[in-house]
């Protein structure tokens, strides 16, 4: 550090000694930092051996018009609907935990006076004289969704991500857990 | 006869440096020499050589830094039994974890030692810090230990959420689920931590063998350095206590 403050006294008199000195001060800070880097980069595996993100989920026709289907080891959800298939992931958008299904996610709310609550896919409103309407709770701070993914009551503040749905050349239907599409694609069938 | 007396005597000396080397300053009689001992004994030496009654005062402290220490210790130990039968791995953990409670002899003895001890720590820690901050010890001339004090209570905190993971039952998952996810919401890093955290993409083999590793050794280690430096600085500074 000499080195250093003479350096900024005099920039011509600076002699072998302290030259070497700053140099080889440099040297230290490079190859500290370079540690520091090496060690968090070390803590980002590059393959992580976890299930891969594409799987096979058998033909659309296992899939009627109006079902709901969770696959609950994929933590993946595939609705059909009168526009084709569609899948999303059954995870919270909270905080992560797995939301579950349920017959009847509404009678409670009905109850408190809660309205315009509505099966997305059959169109049916929750009333006091037919209060219960299918959706996923989530365990870990309540969230609720409707079928079709999306969030009505809770912390949860968007619909689950929905996922791509494709047709494999075998026929049968191949989902990516990893890449997202929006609420609206459907798998035309 | 001579030779007999002659090997007593030889023996007798032996003993006595082997006595003088352990104890160099002899019974402390006077205070000089309780000063000494205190000044030159490794165990001891953590300790002032003075102290006034009232800076002790059990009504000032309240134990609660010793305690904190105290606990750790516990968990120390009963951290290391508990290791010989716990593997972490995910085909492991909770099957080991049923094991010592239900299996190994005392092993439920030991595992709630380590648990109701890790919750009393987290207790007792806050309380001296709340403490501390009441009596206005944190001021100057110690603020610098208030803020290891501050490094002391975030080791504690993540010494607590790393062993939660570990029995590996529903809670513990979902619950280090939830804990990375809020890691998720931080601007910019929060993405990059979470993974760091899990070693992959959700709670799995990865993060249990990250969160043990971080739990029985990094932290630890990270937090017994910063005790001796907490303990020093008390010793440094002096007591807050009445004068």
């Amino acid at each position: 550090m000499v080195g250093l403050r003479r350096l900024a006294e005099d920039s011509r008199e600076i002699s072998r000694r302290s030259f070497f000195a700053i140099l080889g001060w440099l040297a230290f800070l490079a190859a500290s930092l370079a540690a520091c880097v090496e060690a968090v980069r070390f803590g980002y595996p590059n393959a992580t051996y976890e299930e891969p993100s594409l799987f096979k989920a058998g033909l659309a026709s296992d899939y009627g018009v109006g079902s709901t289907t969770v696959l609950i080891d994929k933590r993946v959800v595939i609705n059909r609907d009168p526009d084709g298939i569609y899948a999303f992931n059954l995870i919270c958008t909270h905080l992560g935990c797995t939301p579950r299904y349920f017959t009847d996610v509404t009678s409670d709310l009905v109850a408190k006076g809660i309205g315009g609550l509505r099966d997305p896919l059959t169109g049916q409103s929750a009333s006091p004289a037919n209060p219960a309407v299918q959706g996923f709770k989530c365990p870990c701070h309540g969230s609720r969704y409707f079928r079709d993914s999306v969030n009505f009551y809770g912390p949860a503040p968007r619909p689950m991500d929905h996922i791509q749905v494709q047709k494999g050349r075998d026929g049968h239907l191949l989902l990516d857990r990893h890449s997202f599409v929006d609420l609206t694609t459907r798998l035309k069938i | 006869m001579k030779m007999i007396g002659a090997a007593i005597d030889e023996i007798y000396s032996v003993l006595a440096q082997m006595v003088s080397s352990l104890f160099r300053h002899g019974l402390p009689l006077t205070d000089k020499i309780a000063a000494r001992t205190a000044l030159t004994n490794f165990v001891l030496h953590i300790h002032p050589v003075r102290v006034r009654r009232s800076w002790i005062r059990m009504s000032y402290t309240l134990c609660l830094g010793g305690l904190s220490f105290f606990l750790f210790i516990v968990l120390t130990v009963t951290g290391l039994y508990l290791m010989f039968y716990y593997v972490p791995a995910t085909s492991h953990a909770y099957q080991d974890m049923r094991d010592l409670q239900f299996v190994v002899t005392f092993g439920g003895v030991i595992r709630n030692m380590h648990r109701w001890a890790a919750h009393a720590m987290v207790i007792t820690v806050w309380l001296h810090m709340a403490r501390v901050f009441l009596t206005g010890a944190y001021k100057k001339p110690r603020e610098f230990n208030w803020a290891i004090g501050t490094f002391l209570l975030l080791i504690t905190l993540l010494l607590s959420f790393s062993g939660y993971l570990l029995p590996w039952d529903q809670l513990s998952i979902w619950a280090v689920t939830v804990g990375t996810n809020m890691a998720k919401y931080a601007p910019i890093a929060g993405p990059y931590t979470r993974y760091l955290m899990l070693g992959g993409r959700a709670v799995g083999d990865a993060t249990l063998l990250r969160f043990y590793v971080a739990h029985v050794v990094g932290l630890p280690l990270i937090g017994f350095l910063l005790m001796v430096v907490h303990f020093w600085r008390v010793r440094k500074d002096g007591f807050s206590g009445g004068l």
